[in-house]
């Protein structure tokens, strides 16, 4: 069976550059969308205007998506995802430099799975990527988007 | 006693009322009493001269017929005396004593045989008189007149009523002036009194007291007033000022919420922004290790790790900034803590991420305070990291707390036999970014003591430190003690 496909918004390119390769290392098979702000996510989701939304979302096993991002926040895409039925059963990981904790409160209040700071440690960044795609990946299971429509 | 104690509770008029209708009424009685015994006396010698002109004519007339003994002819003569209404009885005696005619009132009493000279005058109801009757300078005989006092009587009652009818009419006079006269006084007293109390219950100093006169009732008045206006003045200056203030303190407030969110913003940034760079360093340093291994030299390798290493230090530094910043602006919590059950949990976490030593550790049970858990946690953290740390080189571990208390502060002493610190830099160690040991001895950001200090004087506490080098050291946390209610 395919491996599910990762969606990281992330507008940092260095940042980009190391997420994708601690996430390639910890799972080879994985397909990784790479996208640079919350406008570019909720576009990517929903479509944009007339275009239809480019995505599978069967195929998607989790989104990663960062707090602080330029237009559209982390938190406002968090909510939007979890205000549609098309998409609110997806799993959304809040990905964060900081540890504010109210920061922590509102994105589970909003409806995150998972919330984790990146650690300044790139070998500890490594092994949060290793365990998040391992879980969410393998362990975790998924409802399909076409079962949840039928429900 | 009790009159008196009434007397005060009266109003000032009826006072002024009384006191004036008193002293009058007084003297009204005592001038009617004294003009009553003045014509009490006067008529008495009126009465009794003319008792004695009559007596006389009466004497004149009878002394021939008693010269002749004819009883007839003194019998006519005394009869006319039957038509003066005051006298009661007449006798006549001769020159012997034997009774010649008498004049008998209707109830016949006789005369008395012999005339007493102690019973002449003013005697019980009756005024008695004697005379002599003469003729040629011989005494021929005697003359006996008795005069009751009833005209007396009936003219002293006529004279005390209509007295004391004058006496009432003049008191009457005298209450309607004394109640238009005690307006004179009482007038601006009670204007006094009642501006006082308006001005007591309305709180407003800017009614004034009518003032008329120039006497001590009108300066009384002028002085109050004036006492009023610098009232008036004293509390329109600490409106002003306490305006004033309260002008200073929103500005003040608003200045340091300003600054307190410039401080959470740029708290914010630094954990985002200072971030990225040095996750980015340590990110690439290692890919650019494992990517790049076959290209690098020992050397290279080496300055890689230094650099990876440094990174990771400054994320520390930052991390221990953040708690610093968040211990100094948080909002306090009051609840109570349990400090033991808290440095029980610190220390099994402590256990488990390095348990290389025999390590006793010794923790008084039942240590409560007041405050807030989030924020005692990381002070007490640091404190106890710091213990373990310092003492993490000796063959034998020992960190013992314990707590003593007064009725105010409670003092929590935690020990430890580690390397201790020079007492000369005592004063350095709370400040951030100080140091006492190199990196190469112990590791460490120099923050941890002064989030540590912070949280404690935000709980009104002190803290203090007593140590010596190589032989372990003690920090003292001095807490409030304070109910629940605070």
């Amino acid at each position: 069976m395919d491996e599910y496909s990762i969606l990281v918004v992330e507008d940092n390119p260095d940042d980009q550059v190391l997420t994708v390769r601690a996430l390639k290392n910890a799972s080879r098979n994985s397909s990784i969308v790479v996208l640079e702000d919350g406008q570019e996510a909720l576009d990517f989701l929903f479509g944009s205007g007339s275009e239809e939304p480019c995505v599978n979302l069967d195929l998607l096993g989790v989104i990663l998506l960062d707090i602080k991002l330029p237009r559209v926040s982390g938190l406002e895409v968090l909510k939007k995802i979890r205000a549609s039925t098309r998409t609110d059963w997806l799993p959304v990981v809040m990905i964060t430099s900081s540890d504010e904790p109210a920061e922590l409160v509102e994105a589970y209040r909003l409806g995150a799975n998972s919330y984790i700071k990146k650690s300044i440690d790139y070998s500890e960044f490594s092994d949060q990527m290793a365990i998040l795609a391992r879980y969410w990946l393998t362990v975790n299971k998924v409802p399909k988007a076409g079962s949840v429509r039928q429900l | 006693m009790i009159g008196r104690w009434r007397l005060r509770y009266w109003p000032l008029k009826a006072k002024l009322l009384f006191l004036t209708l008193f002293t009058s009424t007084l003297g009204i009685i005592l001038v009617s009493a004294s003009l009553i015994v003045v014509e009490n006396q006067n008529y008495r010698q009126r009465l009794a001269s003319e008792l004695h002109v009559i007596a006389g004519i009466l004497a004149e007339q009878s002394a021939a017929a008693l010269v002749f003994e004819d009883s007839n002819q003194l019998t006519s003569i005394i009869s006319s005396l039957r038509r003066i209404g005051t006298i009661r009885q007449v006798c006549v005696f001769d020159a012997a004593g034997s009774l010649m005619s008498s004049l008998n009132p209707p109830e016949s009493v006789d005369c008395p045989s012999t005339i007493e000279p102690s019973q002449m005058g003013f005697v019980g109801d009756y005024y008695q008189l004697s005379v002599p009757v003469t003729l040629d300078n011989e005494t021929v005989g005697h003359l006996y007149l008795i005069s009751h006092l009833r005209a007396l009587r009936a003219h002293i009652q006529t004279f005390i009523v209509v007295v004391f009818g004058i006496g009432a009419l003049i008191q009457l006079a005298l209450v309607f002036v004394a109640f238009k006269l005690q307006r004179v006084v009482s007038q601006p007293i009670l204007a006094l009194s009642g501006t006082a109390e308006r001005i007591a219950q309305e709180q407003d100093y800017s009614i004034r007291a009518p003032v008329s006169g120039n006497d001590e009732l009108g300066r009384l008045g002028t002085t109050f007033n004036e006492m009023i206006g610098t009232i008036e003045q004293q509390n329109r200056r600490i409106l002003e000022s306490r305006a004033g203030l309260e002008l200073i303190v929103e500005d003040r407030t608003s200045q340091l919420s300003l600054a307190n969110k410039e401080l959470e913003a740029f708290s914010y940034s630094v954990s985002h922004d200072l971030r990225q760079p040095l996750r980015a360093i340590d990110g690439f340093g290692q890919a650019l290790e494992e990517d790049c291994a076959d290209q690098l030299n020992e050397t290279g390798k080496d300055y890689l790790r230094r650099i990876r290493a440094a990174s990771v230090r400054m994320g520390s530094l930052i991390d221990g900034l953040l708690v610093l910043s968040r211990v100094t602006r948080q909002p306090l919590e009051n609840q109570r803590v349990n400090i033991s059950e808290m440095l029980q949990e610190i220390t099994e976490e402590l256990k488990e991420i390095s348990y290389s030593l025999p390590t006793d550790i010794r923790i008084q049970s039942g240590i409560w305070v007041i405050g807030d858990g989030r924020m005692l946690r990381i002070a007490f953290q640091n404190l106890l990291e710091n213990a373990w740390k310092y003492s993490s080189k000796e063959a034998q571990r020992v960190i013992d707390v314990s707590a003593t208390s007064d009725s105010r502060f409670i003092t929590i002493a935690i020990c430890d036999n580690g390397v201790g610190f020079n007492m000369k830099y005592v004063n350095k160690l709370f400040v951030a970014f100080n140091r006492l040991h190199t990196p190469s001895e112990f590791g460490g950001t120099g923050i941890g003591l002064a989030t540590v200090y912070r949280v404690i004087r935000r709980h009104s506490g002190d803290i203090s430190a007593k140590s010596e080098v190589g032989k372990g050291a003690s920090f003292y946390i001095k807490l409030p003690v304070l109910t629940d209610q605070h």
